[in-house]
């Protein structure tokens, strides 16, 4: 019978997925204690990279851009979250999902390029500092908007508020009218609503959009690299210039790093969520 | 609708969309003012505008840029035919399987993973399959397996149904959750066999997903740059034409117009397969009121 339990033609992508995602990224804990070679590295075992991370400015690096990516997620949390909850509560069931299509427009235009026009905007005689004093809101333009921590900050949320609102909706949209309906009915005011129903039942969604946010704020170097002037650097950026100067056990340790924080969260996240919850809508 | 919002003032409602609309806007606006900018003859920061194609014939007449067309289209073409079949597949899969948490983090978390992690992991890792290639090849004498992992096309095309499986994965989940898997059930006690089921049945259902999926994959593909650039090789994409000049030249006009055309035909193709369904889910709801309450 072609559609068995057991047909192997089904698992192929899964397969695929264990040779070329799983594997590859469980195999970086043991790259990194690999030993560098001129060019290359070497079997054999030594903590020399994780002590080149822990014991210098990179664990700096690495925490202050934990900091700003956390910063995002704040920001994200509260801009997106109000309009997940608006489009879930006052937009007619069958608009819903056009209106948050809208949000997938910007996502479908090259980051690179969004992040890359960020800077003539936010520069000293870019658009935002024109419009603020034409408008009268300033009398010289403001620097700080970009090659800053800032700039950073301002960078991803654009690159990432999507993701902040997709998740939380799919939560939203889990949970049955009726209990809208009773709470309304039942006189509950804002803010027993929104701290009693709407974060405890979105919660897997604002879960797993914080750790978006937040594992992509500390791993895309592009970021940093083209709004956050010198001296801003994260997880991303430092994985890459240990490839580029041919470390390789450094970029695989920043890169065993990264994934032991991003398992571990979303282990913790499914334990607390069941993140599974949040593909029930569509499954 | 709650009865608390037939009493709510309209103006709230107002701002609230006012709200939204701001969100949408701030997410463009860079995306916008890429267009602007690329048809002012004098360039950013000037003080005049005057209304130019020149960057844009400048682009078109740029061999590289358009070898690298050539290259990031390929690239595409190749991903296509792989991609699609297997979001169908894990799509099925999930849907039978009982394990499904297994499935969805295999499937899915290549999303959370950040593009410079995932390519630097992935190139050490063809880096080591190529070693071992290598020594085989040396020891058993047979050489046919010797180049399969040589960056180039093939470790590309590897890195990108990486990254765009999920996304295939999630939109064919969408449209599947829409059919009724009884009509499968139907055509299988009618005797038709399982491929002729899900061929002649389910997947015009789902075509519309499927074909959304495919503009995505081809939309994420041109986007791309940090997996290709780290997996590619020796050639030249789009993005990774895009980004040296942005960043030895600084932002030179043609970089603006080349943005602005991946901008727009990305921006095309999503709108016309929101209409699209959008017209499609009308015409589908006035045929089953049709159905359900005949006049």
């Amino acid at each position: 019978m072609f559609i068995s339990k057991n047909n192997i033609l089904f698992k192929v992508p899964v397969i695929f997925m264990i040779i070329f995602f799983v594997l590859p990224l469980s195999l970086t804990v043991v790259w990194s204690v690999f030993e560098r070679t001129m060019f290359w590295m070497e079997p054999g075992f030594t903590l020399f990279s994780y002590e080149n991370f822990f014991f210098s400015a990179r664990l700096e690096n690495f925490v202050v851009s934990m900091l700003h990516s956390s910063v995002s997620v704040f920001c994200s949390f509260l801009i997106g979250f109000p309009i997940a909850i608006f489009i879930r509560r006052r937009v007619k069931k069958i608009a819903q999902h056009r209106v948050m299509l809208l949000f997938i427009l910007p996502f479908m235009v090259s980051e690179i390029i969004r992040i890359f026009a960020l800077r003539p905007i936010l520069s000293r005689n870019g658009v935002l500092n024109d419009l603020l004093i034409n408008f009268g809101f300033i009398d010289s333009p403001i620097s700080a908007f970009v090659f800053t921590p800032t700039g950073v900050v301002i960078g991803e949320i654009v690159s990432f508020l999507p993701f902040m609102i997709f998740s939380t909706f799919l939560a939203l949209e889990a949970i049955p009218n009726y209990i809208f309906e009773v709470c309304s009915d039942l006189g509950v005011n804002r803010r027993k609503m929104f701290a009693d129903i709407y974060l405890p039942l979105a919660a897997p969604g604002l879960f797993a959009g914080s750790v978006f946010i937040f594992v992509n704020g500390i791993g895309i170097a592009l970021i940093p690299t083209i709004l956050g002037g010198p001296g801003s650097v994260n997880a991303g950026l430092i994985a890459t210039q240990a490839i580029i100067a041919l470390d390789f056990p450094l970029a695989m340790a920043v890169s065993a790093i990264m994934m032991c924080t991003l398992m571990g969260l979303l282990y913790i996240g499914h334990r607390l969520f069941n993140l599974t919850k949040l593909l029930e809508p569509i499954s | 609708m709650s009865l608390r919002d037939d009493f709510q003032p309209k103006w709230k409602l107002f701002l609230k969309w006012g709200w939204l609309s701001f969100a949408v806007f701030i997410l463009m606006a860079p995306v916008f003012y890429t267009m602007y900018i690329s048809f002012n003859e004098l360039g950013f920061g000037a003080k005049y505008y005057v209304f130019t194609f020149q960057w844009y014939e400048n682009v078109f007449s740029d061999k590289q840029l358009i070898n690298a067309l050539g290259w990031t289209m390929l690239l595409a073409l190749i991903t296509l035919p792989i991609v699609i079949p297997f979001g169908l597949l894990s799509a099925k899969l999930y849907k039978q399987s009982t394990k499904k948490v297994w499935i969805v983090f295999v499937l899915l978390s290549p999303l959370f993973v950040p593009a410079d992690i995932l390519g630097s992991a992935l190139l050490v890792f063809f880096k080591n399959l190529n070693k071992f290639f290598t020594f085989i090849s040396e020891y058993t004498g047979i050489y046919m397996f010797e180049t399969w992992f040589d960056l180039g096309i093939m470790t590309a095309v590897i890195g990108l149904i990486v990254y765009t499986l999920p996304y295939v994965f999630v939109v064919v989940m969408i449209t599947m959750a829409r059919y009724r898997p009884e009509q499968t059930e139907a055509a299988r006690d009618l005797g038709a066999s399982a491929w002729r089921a899900f061929w002649e049945v389910e997947f015009p259902q789902i075509r519309a997903g499927v074909f959304s999926a495919c503009a995505f994959v081809v939309i994420l593909t041109f986007n791309e740059y940090t997996r290709t650039s780290l997996l590619k090789g020796g050639f030249d994409t789009f993005t990774s034409v895009l980004i040296s000049q942005m960043l030895n030249t600084g932002m030179s006009e043609e970089s603006y117009a080349m943005a602005s055309i991946v901008s727009l035909v990305a921006i095309v193709i999503v709108s016309v397969i929101l209409i699209v369904t959008a017209v499609r889910t009308e015409q589908l709801e006035k045929l089953t009121r049709v159905v359900k309450e005949p006049n």
